[in-house]
């Protein structure tokens, strides 16, 4: 498992306590899995996504990845409407560990309360979080 | 891991599937609230039943849903990975349910050390089992004595890990094991010619849990855990 202080959390995503990243991107929210998260699942296998036009409140499940015999639920940081998924995934779930923050992406959201971006953790927080637990 | 660090175990006899799931569930949520500020196994037996996991389907059965249902056997969809696999009695179960995050252990970590609690567990009975790259659990050539499928919920694992002892091998005909075809599977029963004391694999997957994970364990009872949630 990585040491905290190898782990990369940029400074401009916000954070979950359950490792996803979202990224506000002008009035939509891209979301992903962290770094942490990536590392701790091992090698994904298998990532099942959401279609465009679903709606999901802030924590529901909204996706499930897999990696060695084991499914792990991902939980919306922000609640709202999915307006694009990552396809690309569908085909190359690996991407989710080679490049987390980039082609790893897996939806885009239209949030339904962008103030719930203030919610999430930073990634100085999330830091300090993962710290408390070691 | 620290050795001074301790788990509940309870033994469960046979229980029926949809009652063990919905223990797990409630157990994983009393987990994460931190009702109970302890991991947790579960030791049990299953009546006859299968389950498909995620992203497992009926195209992995070879006889007909109508066939299982005039055999009394049903077929449950769970959230854990892995596709198709058989339990019933005579099959040991073990369910964690263990914050990985505290443990700081990789999903990879925990699914190896589970392998190798088998590995061990088998050994003692002079049996040789191993891992396969083409799947996880452990097997005895190409035949699986013990298979894995785990699910993880905000961070608690639940599901867990299956052990063939003495269980019918009649039932494995009916689908291919973990949607694997040129595959079987076996048992400690048919793999010694004889049939082996439950009990005793059960202390001994116990012992290896806890050289394995580096804890200790502490006996209670279903009441007993119950009581707090």
């Amino acid at each position: 498992m990585k040491e905290i202080s190898e782990l990369n959390l940029p400074e401009d995503l916000r954070y979950t306590e359950d490792h996803e990243w979202a990224r506000l991107e002008e009035d939509k929210v891209r979301v992903g899995l962290d770094d942490y998260a990536q590392d701790q699942l091992g090698d994904i296998v298998f990532v099942e996504l959401p279609q465009a036009g679903d709606t999901f409140k802030k924590g529901e499940v909204f996706a499930t990845v897999e990696s060695v015999k084991a499914v792990s639920e991902c939980y919306m940081p922000v609640g709202g409407k999915i307006v694009s998924v990552n396809n690309d995934l569908e085909e190359s779930p690996e991407l989710v560990n080679k490049s987390p923050y980039g082609d790893g992406w897996f939806v885009v959201i239209n949030p339904s309360d962008p103030s719930e971006m203030d919610t999430l953790m930073t990634n100085e927080a999330c830091l300090e979080k993962l710290k408390g637990t070691e | 891991m620290n050795k001074s660090k301790k788990w509940l175990c309870i033994e469960l006899g046979t229980l029926e599937y949809g009652r063990a799931w919905d223990l797990q569930t409630s157990l994983v949520d009393a987990r994460k609230k931190r009702i109970i500020d302890r991991d947790v196994i579960l030791l049990l037996e299953h009546n006859p039943v299968f389950t498909l996991g995620r992203r497992g389907g009926m195209e992995d059965l070879t006889v007909s849903r109508n066939f299982l249902k005039k055999s009394g056997i049903s077929v449950i969809q769970v959230e854990r990975g892995g596709v198709i696999t058989f339990h019933g009695p005579g099959q040991l179960i073990m369910y964690p349910i263990i914050d990985l995050n505290a443990a700081r252990m990789r999903v990879v970590d925990y699914v190896e050390r589970l392998e190798e609690v088998m590995i061990m567990t088998v050994a003692e009975w002079g049996i040789i089992a191993e891992r396969n790259s083409l799947n996880r659990g452990i097997w005895v050539g190409n035949k699986k004595l013990g298979s894995i499928g785990i699910a993880i919920r905000k961070g608690i694992c639940f599901h867990g890990m299956s052990l063939n002892v003495n269980i019918s091998m009649k039932h494995f005909g009916w689908m291919n094991p973990c949607g694997l075809r040129e595959t079987g599977t076996t048992s400690m029963k048919q793999d010694l010619s004889q049939k082996v004391s439950m009990s005793k694999v059960c202390g001994a997957v116990k012992k290896h849990v806890e050289s394995v994970f580096g804890i200790n364990l502490i006996n209670t009872s279903l009441p007993e855990l119950l009581k707090k949630l």
